[in-house]
């Protein structure tokens, strides 16, 4: 391996790796304040350090900071203190490594060799996230029993019946999306998707397996434990369901493990449907033979934006009561300063790259990193529809639940299969 | 006997209702509505900055207790535990003794009103015969560090005053 390889390696099992805890605190304040914001509260916008508030952002770390300090209980009545404890840890790991076979970028060609933007360079794509995704269940399941609590446990036998319910149709929805791409690498599968239909429509996986996308982000939110079906911890009935014994850091891990979760399946929901990485009508070949050109307008897009953004936090971040010399003008103030200085590293670096080093192979990993953004922003709106989601639909019952599962999406998923059969064998 | 039967009209039972995708979406549309709204002028929010805004407190908001005095000063307390004796949480805890001021007899040496315990139903404001106590300061977040700071005593309860005045206070059905 020649030292390339290796900091390339590292480079992207950190990505891998780092991405998704930093994601955490991203999701959990997106989750705060937008569901503040559906339903007309402000959320927590308190809590700082000199004053800088990040836009409620110093809210997690306060968060953080109180739930390590806090006493952390195993009651007496546990008998498996083994698996009491290693339950989170299966939780969060799981969610964790589950993200490693997404592809975050198109295939970094340099001096010749391919790297693909994998946290673990695998081919085994889907399936690697098929594997892993029903595992985290176990962890849910294991805290339930290991609580020895009736509301722990009927909260892990009912994450038990509904993930083995949405598993079905989730796992056949994807049979009927594979169909279609031919492959199970998830790096193949996006760039499949960064062809054109009929020569103007970007072939996203939503455009050609609509009913799919449909069934497999349904399932996809049950597997997640998310709202609309969140029965394993409805609160109305069954407490706080499969971690009302946990405590401290230990519900943390579930806490962070269920954020992990929703970004790894917004990364896969998006890497299957919506074009993973792609930049819609820009394939990888067509960035990189005009990278100047997109240089350029990154450059002027750039400041465009962050002028928006000013204006925005000019607008916003301030006291809605009298306050004499506002201490929110103030640090408004000092972020727009900081916004231009950011946008204009930015457009140094980009100033510098366009004229001593574009062309070759720095055009690739320029595009790799467009790319890597085009992914996040992308992941970031999925994550977000998972928030909206959750503070619109109430939760399901039980019965309704077993009942969509059974009786809707594993018809339609089947339905699915044959007619995405029929058409790709006609068409071929 | 025979009670009048409404039957109901079952909703959600037609197949577009039931597609229930079409009615996802336009609860949806309605959240995003008002999260746009919100996140682009945060002004909208229906919130109010409590520490540095205050509610608005009206005259019959049943808040502390004080207890009020005539224009001399003396208090009107008579000690004769009707607030005591009306009280359901037991709170109020009057201890008598001989009047010095010359109004009338008896006065209270000890008055102590557990907050704790009270559950601000205002019974004593209503049995008062003397108009002597009156929960009208318009305190509603009373804190303190330990229990005993919630006991509020004789001199405490003299002390605070009221925060209307005697027509918005009267007018509020007192």
């Amino acid at each position: 391996m020649s030292q390339l390889d290796i900091l390339l390696l590292v480079l992207r099992v950190a990505f891998g790796a780092f991405v998704p805890l930093c994601f955490i605190a991203v999701l959990v304040w997106m989750e705060r304040r937008g569901a503040a914001f559906f339903q007309d509260r402000s959320g927590p916008n308190r809590a700082n350090i000199c004053g800088f508030r990040a836009g409620g952002l110093v809210q997690n770390l306060a968060d953080a900071v109180k739930l390590i300090t806090k006493e952390d209980i195993i009651p007496d009545h546990i008998k498996h203190k083994f698996y009491f404890v290693l339950a989170p840890v299966i939780v969060f790991c799981i969610a964790l490594v589950s993200f490693a076979a997404v592809p975050f970028a198109d295939a970094l060609i340099i001096n010749g060799k391919e790297y693909l933007m994998q946290a673990i360079p695998t081919d085994l794509g889907i399936l690697w996230f098929l594997a892993l995704a029903g595992f985290a269940v176990y962890g849910i399941i294991l805290a339930g029993w290991s609580s020895h609590n009736k509301y722990g446990v009927l909260g892990g036998l009912r994450a038990a019946a509904q993930v083995i319910s949405y598993e079905i149709p989730m796992g056949l929805a994807i049979i009927s999306a594979l169909v279609v791409y031919g492959t199970v690498n998830l790096t193949e599968i996006a760039q499949y998707q960064g062809q054109l239909l009929f020569g103007f429509i970007p072939m996203w996986g939503v455009v050609l397996q609509p009913l799919g996308a449909i069934i497999f982000i349904v399932a996809a939110f049950a597997e997640a434990n998310r709202t609309p079906f969140d029965l394993a911890e409805g609160e109305s009935e069954l407490v706080a369901g499969f971690h009302v014994e946990y405590s401290s850091m230990k519900f943390g891990m579930f806490f962070m493990g269920e954020y992990v979760a929703m970004f790894t399946s917004s990364a896969i929901i998006v890497t299957l449907y919506f074009g993973g990485y792609q930049i819609p009508w820009f394939s990888t070949e067509t960035l990189v033979n005009n990278a100047r050109a997109i240089t350029v307008l990154l450059m002027l897009l750039t400041p465009a934006f962050a002028w928006v953004f000013a204006l925005w936090m000019a607008k916003n971040n301030k006291s809605h009561y009298d306050r004499p010399n506002d201490p929110r003008v103030r640090e408004a103030q000092i972020y727009t300063k900081i916004l231009w200085g950011v946008v204009a590293a930015l457009e140094i670096v980009l100033f510098i790259y366009l004229i001593t080093v574009s062309g070759g192979v720095a055009d690739r990993i320029l595009v790799t990193l467009l790319q890597i953004v085009t992914f996040l922003v992308k992941t970031t709106l999925m994550c977000f529809v998972y928030v909206w989601v959750r503070w619109t639909l109430p939760r399901f019952r039980y019965d309704q639940l077993q009942k969509l599962g059974w009786q809707t999406l594993l018809p339609l998923s089947l339905l699915n299969i044959f007619v995405t059969s029929a058409i790709v064998v006609a068409l071929s | 006997m025979s009670g009048k039967v409404k039957i109901m009209e079952r909703k959600g039972k037609d197949l577009y209702e039931r597609l229930y995708l079409v009615e996802v979406f336009k609860g949806m549309a309605v959240t995003f509505g008002h999260f746009i709204s919100n996140f682009l002028d945060n002004s909208k929010l229906y919130v109010r900055h409590y520490p540095e805004q205050k509610p608005e407190i009206t005259a019959r908001w049943r808040g502390r207790h004080r207890l009020t005095k005539h224009e001399d000063g003396t208090m009107k307390c008579v000690a004769c535990f009707m607030c005591q004796t009306n009280c359901p949480a037991k709170c109020i805890m009057i201890e008598a003794g001989e009047r010095v001021d010359g109004r009338t007899e008896k006065m209270p040496v000890r008055f102590d009103i557990d907050l704790l315990e009270c559950i601000y139903c205002g019974y004593c404001v209503e049995a008062c015969p003397m108009d002597a106590i009156r929960m009208d300061t318009g305190i509603f977040a009373v804190t303190g560090s330990d229990r005993q700071s919630f006991v509020m005593g004789l001199d405490a309860l003299l002390a605070t005053p009221g925060a209307f005045t005697e027509e918005e206070y009267k007018k509020g059905g007192a």
